[in-house]
């Protein structure tokens, strides 16, 4: 156990936010290797959707994007993009969608995120792809947000708000008219941080194995309450199994 | 008046339905079914201006970028994902500012593309409120103003007429000269199907004025209109049909070949640096004279070995 780096944890950790029999966007990367391996160990029946229209996928290998062949082995649909989007769209007036999972370069202590540019938009130091899927599946279903713990991600402001989070407290999406979901947890290489119910705000829910909580407070750009950290558990056999034949 | 052979050879498709500061949309998804020949020939023949609407983009977007073809990009997303995970030319373009760019949500793109399938002037969404798309613009107000090749704005924040207290977010639908899309099937008079993911291809073929389809297989149409369901467009559609064998690659395309792990590589070294840019295109590119010299130059070993197995649908490890 003592040779687990953080990126498996963190890994696992994202595996671990998606129960069986949920039903979860997953966008490129990390996701895509958390949301596996929850396919192959905890969450068998859990239905996985994508932006590119692929619907319930089931993949033997890691796919290397949202639009991979490997993605759609098995899946129930290959929707039209538009098809997908209509679906999100009115995933929460119905309910049909639990969480959506997505990452970004720079994040605030309101979970926006930025996956546009560094610097003056206009002129960046440097530039991202941008939106994707992330701003639609930030603006219309609870999320679990996946990013490289470092300082400079985790900023008082971001330099651009591509995706938008709870935006600067509990009144926030609703003020600019977007529905009442938003971030629910994020998950980094040092740990797992929750969002307040009331404030929604940032704070550090679980540190890994190995990692000091005034570690974290180092990574981060801004106060966060470290108040009710709790170390996480580690990974079953199972799940390190999957992983170690994953990774 | 309905012609029944629309088949023309690469250059002559492009030529004919690409011109010098025309507005194109591509087919496509980041790595799979891309229509690369098309974007080839558009280097060779040097075409220039181009608005481009990227889409769900990839190294297409980033080809004809880093070749000089393009002066507005039409943005939501270009990752040669797993291989590049930013487009080294339009990343450098962008932050060096010689190309213009706007920047959307995917979703949103993708609406604006079956908006313009549907014939309709403008989108109403929930997208994009609360981020800086809304008011950060890549393309200054009074560009977006001026020029006749764009509409009179982005977007703009509205309320609902029929629901006051809604905000919501309009923008005008894209006037897409020519859209490319790269098939698995197509009649010489232009019925086509797609097998796999379609993605925004059919939008963009029906919203275009013109549109260029290029084919793995060009096959009767009796075959095609034996399973007319499974057919994506009729000959009403497409102005150009083009044979176009392996034409997605290095991207992937269901029923017929993987990506091409090892070129994505290599084109991610050669689109670091502005050399090595021009030597990728030197030798792939301007050093190949049409689709066929280009597949004799990756050889018969390496395309067949790229030929998905069948049960997987790809090359498995």
């Amino acid at each position: 156990m003592a040779q687990l780096t953080n990126m498996q944890m963190m890994a696992v950790a994202l595996a671990r936010q998606i129960k069986d029999g949920m039903t979860c966007i997953i966008g490129t990367g990390l996701p895509l290797l958390g949301a596996t391996i929850a396919k192959y160990t905890t969450a068998p029946n859990a239905v996985l959707i994508f932006e590119s229209g692929i619907i319930d996928g089931n993949p033997l290998e890691i796919p290397t994007s949202v639009s991979d062949l490997r993605l759609a082995l098995g899946a129930s649909v290959l929707w039209p993009q538009y098809r997908y989007l209509g679906f999100q769209n009115n995933a929460y007036k119905k309910g049909k969608i639990d969480l959506g999972f997505l990452g970004g370069a720079q994040i605030d202590i309101f979970g926006n995120l930025n996956s546009t540019s560094i610097g003056d938009y206009w002129h960046p130091d440097s530039r991202f792809p941008g939106s994707g899927g992330a701003n639609g599946i930030a603006t219309n279903v609870n999320t679990v947000i996946i990013m490289k713990h470092e300082r400079r991600r985790f900023c008082e402001k971001v330099d651009y708000i591509t995706s938008p989070g709870w935006i600067d407290g509990p009144d926030g999406r609703k003020r600019l008219g977007l529905p009442e979901v938003g971030p629910q947890a994020l998950v980094t290489d040092l740990g797992v941080m929750g969002f307040d119910k009331e404030t929604k705000r940032m704070y550090l829910a679980e540190y890994f194995p190995g990692v000091k909580i005034e570690q974290i407070a180092e990574n981060t750009g801004f106060e966060m309450d470290l108040s009710r950290a709790v170390i996480a558990e580690p990974p079953s056999e199972e799940m390190l199994d999957i992983l170690k034949k994953l990774m | 008046m309905k012609s029944n052979n629309k088949v023309m050879n690469m250059k002559e498709a492009v030529s004919t339905f690409v011109h010098d500061g025309d507005c194109i949309a591509l087919g496509g998804f980041v790595t799979n079914r891309k229509p690369y020949a098309a974007v080839r020939e558009i280097i060779r023949q040097g075409i220039k201006d181009l608005y481009l609407e990227g889409g769900p983009a990839g190294g297409d977007v980033d080809m004809l970028i880093g070749a000089g073809c393009v002066k507005v990009y039409f943005n939501s997303y270009f990752a040669n994902s797993g291989f590049t995970e930013v487009c080294r030319r339009a990343r450098h373009a962008i932050e060096q500012g010689t190309i213009l760019w706007e920047d959307y949500s995917l979703d949103v793109q993708t609406l604006l593309y079956h908006a313009a399938a549907l014939g309709l002037p403008y989108i109403a969404v929930k997208n994009m409120l609360g981020s800086n798309m809304i008011d950060k613009w890549g393309i200054a107000a009074e560009v977006w103003e001026k020029d006749p090749k764009l509409a009179s704005r982005k977007l703009m924040v509205t309320s609902n007429p029929f629901n006051p207290d809604e905000q919501v977010c309009l923008l005008p639908t894209p006037k897409i000269d020519t859209a490319i899309i790269h098939v698995q099937r197509a009649s010489a008079g232009g019925i086509c199907r797609i097998y796999g993911n379609t993605f925004v291809d059919v939008d963009i073929a029906m919203g275009a004025t013109n549109c260029i389809v290029t084919c793995e297989e060009l096959v009767s149409e009796d075959v095609l209109r034996k399973e007319p369901w499974l057919n994506q467009l009729p000959e009403l559609v497409p102005d150009a049909i083009v044979h176009a064998p392996y034409g997605a690659h290095p991207a992937q395309c269901t029923n017929h070949y993987d990506y091409d792990g090892q070129f994505l590589k290599m084109y991610d070294q050669a689109s670091r640096t502005d050399e090595e840019f021009i030597k990728y295109l030197t030798e792939w590119i301007y050093g190949t004279e049409d689709n066929d010299a280009y597949l004799e130059k990756l050889g018969v070993s390496r395309l067949f070995n790229l030929r998905v197995k069948p049960g997987y649908g790809y090359v498995p490890l």
